[in-house]
């Protein structure tokens, strides 16, 4: 009984102590994330930890606004097309890196060559396809060459962060960042937090918010927690159903597209009936109320962001309407029949429950649905395995570059990605958008695209999440569409 | 004694062999890093070239031979997930995980035996029944939830604890006594019931009438021939918490260990990550059953180490 006494009194003891523990200066936020960022350097990986730290440090030729609109960033002006295969940048005056290294045509070039070299092993170049080198025409002015005529390529110099051509050389480069962005790095401690701090030399006006200190908390319940107990200003990724218990929330219009693709070569699926039933049987309306608590919206009829260039402003989401559903797989014979119904559990937000729920609709017109939910790296196999189409298989895209050509080739276009048709009619409209420099005719040919893919019952596409944020009472922000977490843009009210 | 633990160091130095080598045939037979790297929406021939990059396109006869020369030189490549060193990695989260296995796990033994003992002099008193029902509820517990009610309670409504991460003492308070818990539990429960029964033993009753006193046969008995079993279970404990238990404790508790690392690593097919990890946990555990046997035959100077 002593014992237990003495341990109440240490506790107590203990927590006297402790107590000073939130005390934040004004001016300083913390922001968790979900990962902590693998490396640092801008350029090697694919990784949404490093991202998040990174868009403060370093910025791109092109910039995008909150709401999603393609503008210039280190470059003074909209690129030009020199030639089919040539587009030629303009660079802003007088801007350096925070070690001092200008920023010019030289570093652009670097940039450019030293994410192509295969020596960097990027993960990145499958946003760079196409892009063939750099050339310095005068000090603010750099040529990027193409192997053929890419009218993406300013929305890819968005994702190309520009990195300080000598500096980047050293083996430390990536442990201690350097760029030309609003904020640069304190501190690096591995597992347990990044600090930067503002560059007050930084060309657009030192940012209002002088420190930020980044956390990694994989666990949502437990963001969720550090931002109730005051420790943290901003979490990603809060849950729907905890919007409520947050001080406050912030929601945008997220950049991923969740969707079924159904093959149109399959025994069952192969009747454009079972495939309009399969799509018209499905309530949208409820399962973005139901599973998302109402933050989603039902997807508009393709698999393109609204935000983004192509998306078809004509279509409207497939209606509701179970009897026809049920009607129409009478009328194609397939009352009963088995459709595969391939997916994954626990990459997406709610995935397996999307899935069960639409397998539930089908099973509802008549359907007999076989679910298939696999490992990730097992589902990526039957999701990418052209030879082998599943019937249908749940995929969730994100569209970074905002523009159509990659969705597009990854759900519509034959024999690529995951899409699981064979038009070839449409095939020839997306490689010819492509090459399309004319932006009204590319537009043209992705609406063309859209409308038959929605005519022909491609795909099944669910819903367009949005991205909540929890966000703490002092902080005021307004996040992007593209799920950025640009400091610059934060203010801290007390 | 020295022969002995040249011969387990031998023994172990196999075992640790067999363990890398299933590792090595496991993840490039089912995993594919450029799969799982790479963004959704990489090409077919993009993923190739990847592939091509990490050299995981070559035949598996000349990976073995590399792989053996890693393990020779201790070199285990660099990570794809971090872009350095693999056993740099390895380096900076294992003092995590043991931070964590040492702070929790030696807190539930030291309180595990006198907790069991003082429970089992008098079996079915209030002290036991405590003991008895706490016990079981800290076994039946799931770890992530207690995590989180922790969080809830001292994190949350009390603000005395930070909720996640590392960096201070205070930050070490929560997520060791969530992995003490579960631990302490089993642990008491045994000494308890082991206690109760070399309590019954003929033994004690004879030692008892011929005058000896109580606490003299507990001490010097009792409980002596406890620490047999308590210690298998107390390095049970240990073993299973570095071979990844404490993951679900350091996901929870955003806490930077090994075990959490090794999940994300197999998450990312990092498998030239996850060759170090699993290299350096084979050693730690054949070290740690060494250190067992030892300590046995410290106890109990029958026991012959063979």
């Amino acid at each position: 009984m002593r014992m237990l006494k003495g341990l109440l009194t240490g506790a107590v003891l203990l927590a006297s102590v402790a107590l000073p523990m939130n005390a934040f200066a004004a001016g300083d936020i913390v922001v968790a994330i979900g990962s902590e960022p693998s490396t640092l350097d801008p350029q090697a990986r694919d990784d949404g930890g490093e991202r998040a730290v990174n868009d403060n440090i370093y910025e791109t030729l092109m910039a995008r606004t909150a709401d999603g609109t393609l503008v210039p960033g280190l470059a003074a002006a909209e690129p030009t097309k020199i030639d089919d295969n040539t587009w030629e940048f303009k660079l802003r005056e007088g801007i350096s890196f925070t070690n001092g290294e200008p920023f010019n045509a030289d570093a652009v070039v670097a940039s450019v060559e030293r994410i192509l070299d295969p020596a960097l092993k990027s993960e990145q170049l499958a946003y760079f396809g196409g892009i063939t080198g750099a050339k310095k025409v005068d000090d603010l002015t750099v040529q990027i060459t193409t192997d053929g005529p890419d009218p993406i390529l300013p929305s890819r110099m968005y994702w190309m962060k520009m990195v300080p051509p000598v500096y980047s050389k050293d083996p430390k480069f990536g442990e201690a960042p350097v760029g030309t962005g609003p904020y640069k790095l304190e501190a690096f401690n591995r597992g347990q937090d990044i600090v930067l701090v503002a560059n007050a030399d930084y060309w657009g006006g030192a940012p209002a918010i002088d420190k930020v200190t980044y956390r990694f908390v994989g666990e949502s319940g437990t963001r969720l927690s550090g931002l109730v107990a005051g420790e943290f200003d901003v979490i990603t990724n809060l849950l729907p159903e905890f919007v409520e218990s947050v001080p406050k929330s912030a929601t945008v219009q997220g950049l991923e597209t969740s969707l079924i693709v159904l093959s149109t070569d399959n025994e069952v699926t192969k009747d454009p009936k079972v495939r309009e039933a399969m799509n018209i049987a499905i309530d949208r309306q409820a399962l973005a109320d139901s599973l998302f608590a109402g933050y989603g919206l039902p997807a508009r009829g393709q698999i393109v962001n609204p935000k983004a260039f192509g998306f078809n402003e004509a279509l409207e989401p497939y209606p509701y309407d179970p009897e026809k559903a049920k009607q129409l797989i009478e009328e194609a014979g397939a009352k009963g029949k088995t459709i595969n119904l391939v997916g994954e559990s626990g990459r997406w937000l709610k995935d397996r429950e999307l899935i069960e729920a639409v397998g539930q609709y089908w099973a509802e017109a008549g359907l007999n649905v076989n679910y298939q939910i696999e490992e990730f790296g097992q589902y990526l196999t039957l999701l990418f395995d052209q030879q082998n189409r599943p019937d249908a298989v749940f995929v969730v895209n994100s569209d970074e570059l905002l523009d159509a050509d990659r969705p597009m080739t990854q759900g519509y276009l034959a024999g690529s990605g995951f899409s699981s048709n064979s038009d070839m009619d449409m095939k020839a409209k997306v490689e010819a958008a492509r090459t399309e420099t004319d932006v009204a005719k590319r537009k043209a040919l992705y609406d063309e695209v859209t409308q038959a893919a929605y005519d022909g019952n491609y795909l099944a596409p669910l819903l367009n999440a949005q991205d909540i944020y929890g966000v703490s009472e002092r902080l005021e922000w307004q996040p992007r569409v593209d799920a950025k977490l640009i400091v610059k843009e934060m203010k801290v009210t007390e | 004694m020295g022969r002995f633990i040249l011969r387990r160091l031998g023994q172990g130095l196999l075992v640790v062999l067999g363990v890398s080598l299933v590792v090595f045939v496991a993840m490039r037979v089912f995993g594919d890093p450029a799969k799982v790297m790479l963004p959704l929406s990489a090409t077919v021939e993009q993923r190739a070239e990847f592939e091509h990059l990490i050299g995981l396109d070559r035949p598996l006869p000349e990976q073995f031979v590399h792989f053996v020369k890693d393990l020779v030189t201790l070199d285990f490549g660099e990570s794809l997930w971090q872009r350095r060193p693999a056993m740099e990695v390895v380096f900076e989260r294992l003092p995590n995980t043991l931070m964590l296995i040492v702070s929790g796990l030696g807190f539930a033994i030291l309180l595990a035996l006198p907790l069991g003992a003082i429970a089992a002099l008098r079996p079915g008193g209030i002290v036991d029944r405590v003991t008895v029902i706490g016990g079981l509820i800290g076994l039946s517990t799931p770890q992530f939830w207690l995590g989180l009610l922790l969080i809830m309670l001292f994190a949350v409504n009390l603000r005395i604890l930070p909720t996640s991460g590392i960096g201070s003492w205070q930050h070490l308070v929560l997520p060791a006594l969530t992995l003490a818990l579960p631990s302490l539990a089993r642990m008491t429960l045994l000494v308890r019931s082991q206690v109760i029964d070399e309590l019954n033993q003929q033994y004690v009753k004879t030692a008892r009438a011929k005058g000896m006193r109580f606490h003299t046969v507990l001490f010097g008995h009792a409980l002596r021939n406890t620490l047999i079993p308590f210690i298998t279970l107390a390095g049970w404990e240990v073993i299973s918490a570095l071979a990844g238990y404490t993951v679900v404790v350091e996901s929870v508790f955003a806490w930077p260990g090994l075990g959490l690392t090794a999940i994300q690593a197999i998450q990312r097919n990092d498998l030239f990550l996850l060759q170090a990890i699993v290299f350096t946990v084979a050693i730690a555990i054949v070290l740690v059953n060494i250190l067992l046997d030892i300590i046995y035959k410290f106890i109990d100077p029958r026991i012959k180490l063979a």
